[in-house]
């Protein structure tokens, strides 16, 4: 087994550890974060095909426009927030 | 990229990854267009994580799997690959539009051919809590526990109906948090004794019988009740969890509460927003593996072989049928057949209160009170129902089967409007703006 040591990205404020390769989504459930944000109709933002099929997992990173978390590599010192949130706030994204 | 390809394939799964290997063995090139940073697809989605993991899968996915991946290896670089990038269209000049997601920018290419294989969408049957965080598709699942190694913590429920439920129950029990019970709308075994014909068609399997085996000897060895008959009537947020609703055929409840809901009701091909297929002085696309036909990575892996196939023929290289790749898709198909009719189960009926569209948060409730929608393109308009983001893959049918109830008639696909629009998948707006039209020859 190859040496993965655990790296650090950030949900709002938390610490969220992972290994590289693995996809936002996948430290975001090992960290117990299942409730991705407020999202439209008064629904809540969730991973849920993991295929890029649903766009009900996407977040914003680094507040840039809203990408999968299911398909979206997880890097070190990423910063995640909702989607709905980063693209409510004009100005934010980059 | 450095040059046109040949042939443009979306989707390195089994038949996308096939259909390249294919190529190049008779010197064409192609660009290999893959939404994750690696190719294989859901089902072979590589692991990750640390540690030791078993995943219990036969023998001949693996073998399958070591197959594509040297053949891959072996093209070298006559397979161009496009990793994290995402097909969000075709133009109305027949551009087809990548958004290459490490360049920040959408690009285009204008290729003599395209195969198309992207695979399938898990159909979820829309039922009261199924749009709650902690609710997954049991595909969904599966791809995590195969990039993590790990079960998810907490108890499970499996839901819906089909041999996934089986496939990944057994995976999470191997991993050592067996699901509280597996949920069958269908009632399989009985079947069996008024389904002679289709028994004997899935007989016909060897390969899938060998799989089923491993499955159940997992199951029963970690004692995970498979209860058939039985469906989810509602789901609700409960403490830190979910509390789920069961009801049998008969009548009869139970609740388990649990941290993770999978839910399963089949698979449909992902063809939303795809160029329909076909061949013509503009060029030739092909749909190829789960994307034509829901024939599970076996088929899919000669499918992709097969488009190949009929893409050199298109660009003038003289190849015959090959027989023996359509009678294998044929026995796919007979097996596929044969467990669709086992598997048959009555439908859920949506309640008042249950999400039909989660992208737009619209219930039942408010697709009733759209009195005076009596079109796909109303009920799209103005009940919004398949504008979100998930262009109606998760809640057309859905929608398209209360619809029939109302008199109004349209197919699921209509729900998307009769104009191809673009973009299938969201874009960021500055890789728009960075757009390179790529027309190098």
């Amino acid at each position: 087994m190859q040496e993965n040591p655990p790296q650090t990205l950030y949900w709002h404020l938390q610490a969220v550890p992972f290994h590289l390769g693995e996809t936002i989504a996948a430290a975001l459930l090992r960290a117990g974060i299942v409730v991705l944000g407020d999202a439209a109709g008064g629904m809540q933002g969730r991973y849920f095909c993991g295929i890029g099929n649903c766009q009900a997992c996407l977040v914003s990173v680094d507040g840039a426009s809203p990408v999968e978390a299911c398909l979206t590599p997880a890097q070190p010192g990423m910063c995640l927030t909702p989607a709905l949130q980063a693209s409510s706030t004009p100005g934010v994204a980059t | 990229m450095t040059r046109q390809p040949d042939v443009l394939i979306v989707g390195a799964g089994p038949a996308g990854l096939s259909a390249a290997v294919e190529l190049a063995r008779h010197g064409l090139t192609s660009g290999l267009v893959e939404q994750r940073d690696q190719v294989g697809g859901a089902i072979y989605r590589h692991h990750v994580g640390t540690g030791s993991y078993t995943l219990v899968m036969p023998e001949h996915h693996r073998r399958r799997r070591d197959l594509l991946i040297q053949g891959l290896a072996g093209a070298g670089g006559q397979v161009q690959q496009m990793l994290q990038s995402v097909l969000i269209g075709v133009d109305r000049d027949g551009r087809f539009l990548i958004d290459n997601r490490p360049l920040g920018r959408v690009q285009s290419l204008r290729p003599k051919a395209v195969i198309l294989a992207v695979g399938t969408v898990e159909q979820v049957t829309p039922r009261e809590g199924w749009e709650l965080p902690g609710v997954v598709t049991a595909g969904g699942m599966q791809v995590q526990f195969k990039e993590t190694g790990r079960a998810p913590t907490g108890p499970i429920v499996l839901a819906g109906g089909g041999p996934l439920l089986l496939a990944l129950a057994a995976q999470l029990a191997a991993a050592g948090n067996p699901p509280l019970a597996v949920l069958e709308r269908a009632q399989p075994l009985s079947s069996m004794w008024w389904q002679g014909r289709a028994v004997l068609q899935a007989l016909r399997s060897w390969p899938d019988l060998l799989e089923a085996a491993l499955y159940t000897r997992e199951l029963l060895h970690a004692r995970v009740p498979y209860l058939m008959g039985w469906q989810v009537a509602s789901v609700q947020a409960k403490d830190t969890g979910l509390l789920v609703t069961a009801q049998h055929n008969s009548g009869l409840q139970r609740q388990f509460q649990v941290q993770h809901l999978a839910l399963h009701d089949g698979l449909r091909p992902n063809t939303t927003g795809l160029p329909v297929a076909g061949e013509g002085a503009a060029g030739c696309i092909v749909h190829a593996g789960d994307c034509r036909e829901v024939l599970g990575a076996a088929a899919a892996v000669n499918d992709g072989r097969r488009a190949a196939r009929q893409v050199m023929r298109y660009l003038g290289q003289p190849f015959a049928d090959d027989r023996r790749l359509d009678q294998a898709i044929a026995a796919a198909r007979r097996t596929q057949t044969a467990l669709a009719t086992l598997f048959q189960a009555p439908p859920i009926v949506p309640t008042a209160n249950t999400v039909l569209c989660r992208c737009e948060g619209q219930r039942r409730a408010n697709f009733e009170r759209l009195q005076v929608a009596g079109s796909a393109r109303e009920l799209r308009l103005v009940g919004r129902f398949g504008m979100g983001a998930c262009q109606g893959r998760y809640c057309a049918s859905a929608v398209s089967a209360l619809a029939h109830e109302h008199g109004i008639e349209f197919d699921p696909g209509a729900l998307n409007g009769d104009v191809q629009r673009w973009p299938m998948r969201p874009v960021a707006l500055t890789a728009l703006a960075a757009y390179a039209d790529e027309q190098l020859v």
